[in-house]
């Protein structure tokens, strides 16, 4: 499984702050983000990065695994 | 002693981050502080708090890459960051950053640096709350 985190303006509009979604094989970001899109589209619509357990990912072709941390966010906004 | 960098719910004093600050090192000639305080007006409307989410881990792992480039771009002795979640009143304390050196221009420019990239690279988000609503601020000026 590939659990989905969901954080502030983007967890309000999914409605929940996580989600779990079957990993299949040669999965990679790009194609989650596609699934998840399709289900909660408003919320795709302030989703500016993507972090994969933990780390900024620019690259949507990275390739997902089994177990991964995956996080859409909007932009921040601390401080 | 606290972490350097923390995230957390309760408020935090600025003599006592600053205090730690002073023990890492005699040779501290400077020291420059920020400290974001919760605003009770925004864009025309009257906020009564501000409710803070983070991705917790992502952001100490990036607030302490902040620091350890702060020190590096700017040649500081020592630098601390404390970002508070959860729910802040009209008024209170949200953020804190210093930065001690030698002398004070990097001190200053390194506080000042530490925050504009705290705002951009720290995945923590606020929402205002207001008699009218509550909303999520998406810009950061």
């Amino acid at each position: 499984m590939i659990k989905v985190l969901f954080f502030g303006p983007v967890a309000e509009r999914v409605g929940k702050s996580e989600a779990s979604v079957e990993f299949s094989a040669g999965m990679r970001l790009q194609d989650l983000r596609a699934q998840l899109q399709a289900s909660y589209p408003e919320a795709f619509e302030i989703v500016c990065f993507a972090a994969v357990n933990g780390e900024h990912v620019l690259d949507m072709s990275l390739p997902l695994a089994e177990g991964n941390e995956v996080v859409f966010m909007s932009r921040f906004s601390g401080g | 002693m606290k972490d350097a960098v923390r995230i957390q719910q309760q408020d935090f004093s600025q003599d006592e981050e600053i205090d730690a600050l002073r023990a890492s090192s005699k040779r501290m000639g400077g020291i420059a502080t920020f400290i974001g305080c919760a605003r009770d007006f925004s864009e025309g409307r009257e906020v009564t708090q501000i409710s803070f989410d983070a991705y917790g881990s992502m952001a100490v792992a990036e607030m302490n890459r902040l620091r350890d480039e702060a020190i590096t771009k700017f040649g500081l002795l020592d630098a601390r960051i404390v970002h508070r979640v959860g729910v802040v009143g009209a008024g209170d304390q949200i953020v804190f950053i210093a930065a001690g050196a030698e002398h004070r221009a990097p001190a200053l420019q390194a506080c000042h640096w530490l925050i504009d990239e705290l705002k951009q690279r720290v995945p923590i988000w606020k929402k205002e709350i207001t008699p009218q609503g509550d909303a999520w601020v998406t810009s950061h000026p």
